[in-house]
This record gives structure tokens, sequence and C-alpha cells, in this order.
């Protein structure tokens, strides 16, 4: 038996379009016009909902995703619906998977906002960096030549930001920062664990495994996912270590139900929304000027691969036999997974729960079925997911708080005729008399203060 | 270094071997023949390593030279190549390397707007300017057409409105894998020079300073660049002449220097005639 941890990831796409074989591509260019809001909140609801159940489940966590201008998922911010499920949950893990460095003028604005999260969610935040589709390119007017360098300064600012003292001073190529000094600090130390989601460019595996980030591999044919993970393990090697397979996130699309041929019935309308008209996206959008390296591109039309299938012209057997997909009784799921991670050397999954338009019922027993027979095959016998067998970083009560990280520097403000005093006791005068009195911790002259004077 | 040809059949009847020079340590292919006024051809985002038909017609009035720009055609790409400032100060280098004082400058689609910011920066080396069916104006009713997010197929078709079939001369074997990652590598190019924005506004305050004289070349219908920027280049320009070179076969369309050799080298001849008297 192999331990696994599983983290559920839903794209929250807007099915009610058009049948991509009507459409140019579901990205870009599909005109948002077809976007209904008041069905939009409905369907918001209902994500979160089912995002928000992940906890109660016992998964190890709950993965948010970035797309640009897509009826494929909704999430142009991955921070948005992070802060949601961190408000409705305490313990479970919450990964951004963005954040899309190249989106934002600044890095610090990734920078902070994962902070933000991670001291708001009491230290639960896993920090994806990710490079984006060629769409998001075409979309944002991002020029995609500079993309990587970009991305990698942009990193490169985030982590030192994080774990060094500010301020300091950035001058890059592509980043001038005079100040470089965010509030806050993430909580967990020395920064929240790094995910880096991508295609598999030589170049990423490399870095993930120099870093020892996580790489979790974008939804492939295992054919890729295995090349992927086996490069990463010899890169491990070269920056002389053994990677762990928690380094390693495998990816699936994933549905259970109680048999064969009952998940299959359920889940292939579903899986067929998302791969003929959720990735609806020809080649030109894939792949704009310069976002490939000449390298990688002469290897992609020298081995033939340029010729595969579009994604949107995939079968259901394919899908299968490629493990693109994961279905079936839970015993059928459990020996695909077993297969699967043993392959890659997985310690981690990255799946998602529902495709296209699945009622929420449906999504939810999925997660039922998955919850109750799936994982604990993958678990220890207590069954605890990752975050139980752990503290939380922020201790969960103020009694803890106070007890193991005590006080804080008093919060001192200078009054007129009075000095300074400690706010947090300054509206009771009893206090503030006594204070000034021992000339101790509490009002007056900490910092030498001269008498105030009138006019 | 110039990349050398694996194929032993050339993939383009008027494919030739560059000469090279030497321009500050970038090794630039180029192409040059004729007597008569030095003149400078600038090509556009493709249709390199060619020896077209219309640099022929040109080079039987005019020395005609002409280079391809870095990352294009067998001009390797450098590091320092960010954008159009590097490619002004680019080719002054280029026209000292090869000892020429002032120029002809002829500049097709993106090179039309190279050669504007060369006669910008350096007017005391451009005798005369011709554009044709010029990039890198704002014009915002009429945006250029979207090349970047478009299949092979299509980009044919917009470039000879509909007639790709009788220019197939000009273009590399849709199945040639080494000619799909050279035309990556020129998209890859211009987009570093002009992916965002895809013009550059300060044209509209900088062109009225070029004083030379000026021709500025329309076709029947581009659907690439709107015929409006050809219009509006004429209006900045303050000693400019708009013509449009019809087609004989085929409407012209932005295509046109592979469509219109003879009508074109005529109407460019004769204004290079003319700015020499």
């Amino acid at each position: 038996m192999r331990n696994l941890e599983f983290y559920p990831i839903n794209f929250m796409p807007y099915p009610y379009i058009p049948p991509g074989e009507e459409v140019e591509s579901t990205w870009v260019s599909l005109p948002n016009s077809l976007y209904d809001p008041v069905w939009g909140h409905k369907l918001y609801e209902h994500f979160l909902e089912v995002n928000i159940a992940a906890e109660k489940f016992g998964f190890d966590g709950v993965l948010t995703n970035e797309h640009h201008q897509t009826a494929y998922g909704g999430m142009p911010n991955p921070n948005l619906p992070a802060a949601w499920v961190a408000a409705h949950t305490s313990r479970i893990k919450i990964g951004v998977m963005g954040n899309i460095l190249n989106a934002h003028s600044s890095p610090l604005r990734t920078a902070e906002d994962i902070a933000m999260l991670d001291v708001m969610s009491g230290g639960r935040v896993i920090s994806g960096f990710v490079l984006g589709t060629g769409m998001e390119y075409h979309s944002y007017g991002i020029n995609p030549v500079t993309a990587r360098e970009r991305f990698w300064e942009a990193h490169d600012v985030i982590i030192k930001s994080w774990t060094q003292p500010g301020p300091f001073e950035w001058q890059g190529k592509h980043f001038h920062i005079p100040y470089v000094n965010p509030w806050p600090r993430p909580m967990q130390q020395p920064h929240p664990p790094v995910w880096l989601p991508g295609a598999a460019s030589l170049e990423t595996i490399e870095a993930a495994a120099k870093h020892k980030y996580t790489f979790m591999q974008v939804f492939s044919p295992r054919t890729a996912l295995a090349k992927a993970a086996k490069g990463y393990y010899e890169a491990a090697e070269r920056f002389g270590y053994k990677a762990d397979p928690r380094q390693i996130a495998a990816t699936v699309q994933l549905y259970v139900a109680e048999t064969d041929k009952q998940a299959r019935r359920e889940f292939e309308p579903h899986c067929m929304w998302y791969f003929r008209n959720g990735l609806k996206t020809p080649v030109y959008n894939l792949t704009p000027p310069g976002y490939m390296s000449l390298r990688s591109l002469e290897h992609v039309l020298k081995s033939g691969s340029h010729g595969a299938t579009n994604m949107w012209e995939m079968t259901w057997d394919h899908l299968i036999a490629e493990k693109w997909i994961v279905v079936g009784s839970p015993e059928t799921v459990i020996e695909s997974l077993e297969e699967l991670t043993d392959e890659l050397g997985a310690g981690r999954l990255v799946f998602s729960v529902e495709l296209g338009a699945m009622p929420k019922w449906m999504a939810l027993k999925n997660m039922e079925i998955i919850a109750e027979q799936v994982i604990p095959h993958f678990r220890g016998p207590d069954g605890k997911p990752v975050w139980a067998r752990e503290e939380r970083p922020a201790p969960m009560t103020r009694t803890e708080l106070v007890a193991q990280h005590g006080k804080p520097l008093p919060p001192l403000a200078r009054m007129d005729g009075v000095g300074y005093v400690d706010t947090s006791i300054a509206h009771v005068p009893e206090l503030v008399e006594e204070a000034r009195r021992a000339n101790g911790n509490g009002a007056v002259p900490s910092p030498a203060e001269p008498a105030v004077t009138g006019p | 270094m110039a990349e050398a040809t694996t194929a032993t059949q050339p993939w383009s009847p008027h494919y030739t071997e560059p000469d090279v020079i030497d321009v500050r340590g970038l090794p630039v292919a180029y192409r040059r023949k004729g007597a008569g006024p030095p003149t400078l051809f600038l090509h556009g985002a493709g249709a390199t390593r060619m020896w077209l038909p219309l640099y022929e017609r040109l080079s039987e009035s005019v020395d005609l030279v002409a280079p391809e720009h870095p990352g294009f055609g067998d001009t390797p790409s450098p590091d320092w190549l960010e954008g159009f400032d590097d490619l002004v100060l680019h080719y002054r280098d280029v026209l000292d390397a090869f000892e020429l004082d002032r120029v002809h400058l002829i500049g097709f689609s993106l090179g039309g707007w190279i050669s504007a910011n060369l006669a910008i920066f350096y007017p005391e080396r451009v005798r005369s300017l011709t554009l044709i069916a010029p990039a890198g104006l704002r014009v915002p009713d009429a945006p250029m057409t979207d090349f970047m997010r478009m299949p092979p197929e299509q980009i044919g078709d917009t470039l000879f409105n509909g007639h790709v079939m009788d220019y197939l001369e000009f273009l590399p074997d849709p199945h040639d894998v080494d000619a799909a990652i050279r035309g990556y590598k020129e998209a890859s190019t211009f987009a570093r020079l002009a992916w965002n924005p895809r013009y550059d506004r300060k044209l509209d305050h900088r062109v009225p300073r070029i004083a030379c004289p000026a021709l500025v070349i329309e076709p029947d219908e581009d659907r690439l660049i709107p015929n409006a920027h050809a219009h509006r280049w004429a209006e900045l320009l303050p000693n400019a002449r708009l013509v449009k070179v019809s087609g004989q076969r085929n409407p012209t369309g932005h295509g046109i220097v592979m469509q219109e050799p003879d009508r074109l080298a005529a109407a460019i001849a004769g204004h290079i005639e003319e700015a020499e008297r």
C-alpha cells in the first residue's frame, strides 16, 4: 500500500454554452454575452459548497485554479474562492493553483495575497506558481516571448520577500521595486509550501526539482505524466537528493460509483462536456509565438506528438486507456490509482470531483464514495488526513495563542497632555493613573515626552 | 551563424543562399544586386530567405540591398533585441557596414514600421522613403487583424485574399517541420517587438518630422492591416504621395510584394528616380 494524499480541484466552469463543435473556442474569444451572472451566482454557491464539504469528508486539501476569459473555468482570481473556503473551514489545506504570476504587473501582488490568505487561514495555504496557458497570453496581452524569464524573476522576488527582512530594493530585468516590504508576512515558515503546476517543459521540471517544490503536471495522458515524474526523480538525483513521493502530484479526472457500469453512466456526459467543450481550444491558442522554446517546439514536432488527437476529439476508451480519467467502482479505482501512482512514484493525487454541469448531488456522492471507500485504502489505520496529524500553525483558541505566543508590542499612542498610553488599557482611567505613577509599562514617558505646551 | 539548409531541394524556387556581413558582431544575412542609387529594402514579418521577383525588378534600376532582420531568415536573434530602438541602431550600423551614406529606404509591413523609425532618428541617412502596406500606427477604428491567433491556412487567405493557391511558390510546405520551426522563430521575434502594443502611438507625433519624399503604397484590399493605415501614414507624412497598386491577376492584398512585382517595382522606381532629380 502506498500513502497517498488526496486534493480535489474544481474548475468551476460555466457550462451553459453551445457545444464545442459550434464555437471556434471556449477560450479567449467565446462571447461573454453567453454568461448569465444570475446563473453564475448559483454555480458559485454550488461549487463553493462542494469545496467546503471536502474538509468534513476528510480530504487532505482542496485546490483552486486560475484561467482567464473562458467558460472552462470560473476563477480568474484563484485567491477569492480560497478565501471563501478558508472562512468556512478550519483545518483543511487550501491550495491555490494559480497564481499566474505574469497576470500581474508586480509580483508583490501575489506575495501579499498569499501571505494574507496564509495568515487569514491560520497557516493552511499551499502556494502554486503558474506560467498559465497560451490562452492567458492572448487574453491578457502579456508578452509570451519573455513569459518564462519574467515568471522566474517574479518567483525570486516573492520568495525573497517572504524570507528576507524588508524593506530591500529589487533591481531586476523585468521588475524594479524600490521597496520590497510586504505586509503581512506569511504565517508558515520559512514560507508556504510551493507547488508548480505545469505542462512539464524540461526547464520547469528541472526548476521544481532544484527547489524541492511539488511538481503537479497539468492533466495529461499517463505516458506524459510518467515521463515528467521520471524526469523529476532524475533531476533530484542530479541535485544530490532523493525526491520524496509527495513532490510528485499525479492528476486525473476521478469518478467513483457503486459499480463500473453505474460510474460510466453517471460520469460520461459530464466528462465529455469537459473534454469536448471545456477544452475546445485550437493549437494557435495554446502556443502563441515565443511561449515555447524553439528546443521544445523542435522536440514536439520531431517526436511526432503534434499529430496526437486534439483534446476535444478524444474518445471514452482513449481517455480510460491513457488514464486521463479514472472511473469505476471503488475496487476498480483503487487498483487503477495504485497502478498509476506506483508508475509515477507519486505521493499526492490531484483530481476533479465534478466536471461540466454535473449536479451537486452527484459531485457529493462521488466525494462520499471516494472518502469512505477509496481514501482509507491509501491511509494509515486512523484514517486521518494530513492536517489532522499536525498542529495548525495558528492555534485554534485564544488561550493557546496567549499561552504559546505571549504578548506582542504594546500598542502605544501619544496623547496630548498625557504622554504615551497603552491603548489596550487607555479606556480605564485607574489603570492609566496607576501606570503613570508607576512610570512603568502602560502609560507615560516611555520615549522622552516633553510636556505638551499650548500656544 | 547562418543556418545551413538541410534540404537538398530548395523549399521555394525563389530561395537563394544569402551573403553574410558582420554588423557589430552579428552575422547579418543579406542579398544584394543591381547598379544605381543605393537602396535598402526592409522586409515584413515573413517572406524571408528568398530573392523575390520584386527584388529582381527593383535591382534593374537601383543597387538593392535586402538584409534579413535580427531573428528573421538566416540572421540570428541577438540577446539585445528588445524593441524598435534596437533595430534603429542596428540599421544605422548596417548602413555603416555597407559604407552607404544615404539610401532610398523601402519598408514593407513590419519593415515599414522599422523604416519610419530609421527616417525619424537618422533623417540624414535617408534620401527617400517608400512604405508598402506599413504596420505600426494605432488606428482604433480599423485595428490590425490578429494573425497571432490564426490557423496557418487562414494566414494564407488573409495575405492573398482567398487566392493563396496562386502563390504557393512563396510558401513553405506545411509539413516541413524545419520551416514550421523557422516560422515560429520569426513570429516570436515579431512578438518580442510588437506583441503588446501592436502599434507605436508615438508615431503620430513623430512621423510628421520625416521631411524626405515619401511614397505610401496600398493594395486593393489589405485584410491584415486595413487600408485605413496606409491612408493615415500618407496624412502624417508631410511630403508623401499615396498610391494604390492594383492586381492584374487577382486584386492585391497584404501579400502585394509577392503578388505584383512588376507594378510595384515600377511605382517605386519612379518615386526613387524623382527623388534623385
